[in-house]
């Protein structure tokens, strides 16, 4: 058949121009639909890989509950329906006090999944509570994301829309990125590793470390030391638990106790790098250092705007894969460095028997003090 | 380095392709009884060119991660170094140390990742 094909004879060269033809028009017709059905093969692929890293996910966090749970009740029920748990954010159109009004539900949730932990897992003590909560927590942001994700995959299913795969498509590898970080996240809050993001309260630990520390806002210590003359206060979240606290409580607490006598406040966080920067290089800058939803970061701001306190922040950075999962051994070495960094610091920006505080921000997991 | 060995497997395909193409093109011009010989010679040129395509992509390997507990004393310059065990944290103490009889302590947790190749 081939060779009769390319005959020269009119007959083969009619067959010919037909065969072309037929191949044109699957082209033309057919051009959308195949784009539309390898846009759609790659969304599955992309929900079912999102699935089992949900379903995985939440068997992990039914494995950290069982171990604190009471025998014989039924955690399973519970903790599924835990995983649709939402906060709905305070309204914006009216903007007065819309951070207050933002702490007051964060609170809120904050409490229930407390209470929950607490209800579902009773024999676990104060550290091993809070990374259940952790470990629930990414539970539920993955659940979320692949139901996010799903949808899309059946709305341009159903609607045959070729621009609705191509907006999932174009998003897809951010997403699948970010599910990642939070189920390796996940097996690290489990085990009680320290994770990047403890940047900041490993640096203040390893200045409190041996002091005598209490505990001055929620889930917050703070120790007194003296660097060359000046009065030195470092805060941090009490570990080795998965806490944050409320810094921005805490700093606003210090200086309204010292009342507003702080000549400078230095700030320590981990901050997301762009692609192509390294791995715990130190930054400096000004600036509240402080990746909350905002009700902390404008304690912090409104307290020194108010009695004019420079503050001077110094991060690390690292992405997002690096802050949520076990520290990296460039993380863990760039604390010493940014220590001197900000002794020096210190000495350069401030004169003797001044007060200045140095708070290190982020979860504690994995680090005591 | 994923997306290297992608480029590399769709260029490779690509030439493939367009090998299979000039021999099509040769095939048909020559009209000569070669040319079936030339024709199944571009149709196993643009299977092999698919096939790479297709099931050329392997997963790359996966760099293994290790996490080590780094333990320190209080007196003297002990230190030790040994795999992460739950339970660990930073500045847990751990009691006396095994050089001096000060208190020793883990000064460090972090993870480090040895690439197979
Ligand atoms: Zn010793």
């Amino acid at each position: 058949m081939l060779t009769g094909l390319f005959g020269d004879d009119i007959t083969s060269t009619l067959i010919n121009i037909i065969w072309l033809a037929i191949f044109f028009s699957i082209i033309l017709l057919f051009n959308q639909r195949i784009q539309i059905w390898n846009y759609q093969r790659n969304a599955e692929r992309a929900t079912m890989k999102l699935q089992m890293l949900a379903e995985k996910s939440k068997e992990e966090a039914l494995a950290n509950i069982q171990k604190f749970a009471v025998e014989g009740s039924d955690i399973k029920s519970k903790v599924n329906s835990m995983l649709d748990f939402f906060a709905i954010e305070p309204v914006d159109r009216d903007p007065f006090g819309v951070l207050m009004r933002l702490e007051h539900i964060l609170n809120n949730r904050r409490d229930r999944i407390k209470a929950f932990v607490s209800q579902v897992a009773p024999k676990a003590g104060r550290v091993e509570a809070a990374n259940v909560e952790d470990v629930l927590e990414a539970a539920m942001a993955l659940n979320f994301i692949f139901k996010v994700v799903r949808h899309f995959l059946l709305l341009g299913k159903k609607t045959k829309s070729l621009m609705i795969f191509v907006q999932l498509d174009m998003q897809l590898p951010l997403i699948m990125k970010i599910a990642d970080a939070y189920y390796k996240a996940q097996k690290t809050f489990s085990s009680g590793k320290p994770i990047g993001d403890g940047f900041g309260p490993l640096v203040a630990s390893k200045l409190m470390f041996g002091l005598p520390k209490r505990v001055i806002a929620e889930d917050i210590v703070c120790s007194e030391l003296n660097i060359e003359n000046r009065r030195v206060y470092v805060i941090k979240a009490e570990g080795p638990g998965g806490f944050v606290g409320k810094p921005g409580e805490a700093i606003k607490k210090l200086i309204e106790e010292l009342e507003g006598k702080v000549a400078r406040i230095f700030m320590i966080d981990a901050a997301s790098k762009l692609e192509g920067e390294a791995t715990g290089e130190i930054v400096e800058g000004v600036g509240a250092a402080i990746g909350d939803p905002g009700p902390e970061k404008y304690k912090i701001e409104e307290v020194a705007t108010k009695y004019k306190i420079p503050l001077d922040a110094m991060i690390c950075k690292m992405d997002l894969e690096e802050a949520l999962t076990t520290m990296k051994k460039e993380i863990f070495e760039a604390a010493n460095l940014l220590l001197d960094r900000l002794k020096k610091a210190i000495v350069e920006r401030t004169k003797e028997g001044d007060v200045v505080i140095v708070a290190g921000i982020g979860n504690t997991i994995g680090i005591a003090q | 380095m994923e997306a290297n060995r992608r480029s590399k497997i769709s260029i490779i395909s690509m030439i493939l392709t367009m090998g299979a193409f000039i021999l099509f093109l040769i095939a048909t011009v020559i009209n000569h009884s070669y040319s079936q010989i030339i024709m199944f010679g571009g149709l196993a040129l643009l299977l092999a060119s698919w096939a790479i395509f297709f099931f050329g992509y392997k997963q790359p390997q996966i760099p293994i991660e290790r996490v080590l507990t780094i333990i320190g004393c209080k007196n003297c310059d002990y230190k030790e170094e040994r795999q992460f065990m739950e339970g660990d944290y930073i500045f847990k103490e751990l009691g006396p140390c095994k050089k001096c009889s000060g208190l020793s302590y883990i000064m460090g947790i972090y993870s480090v990742t040895i690439k197979k190749e």
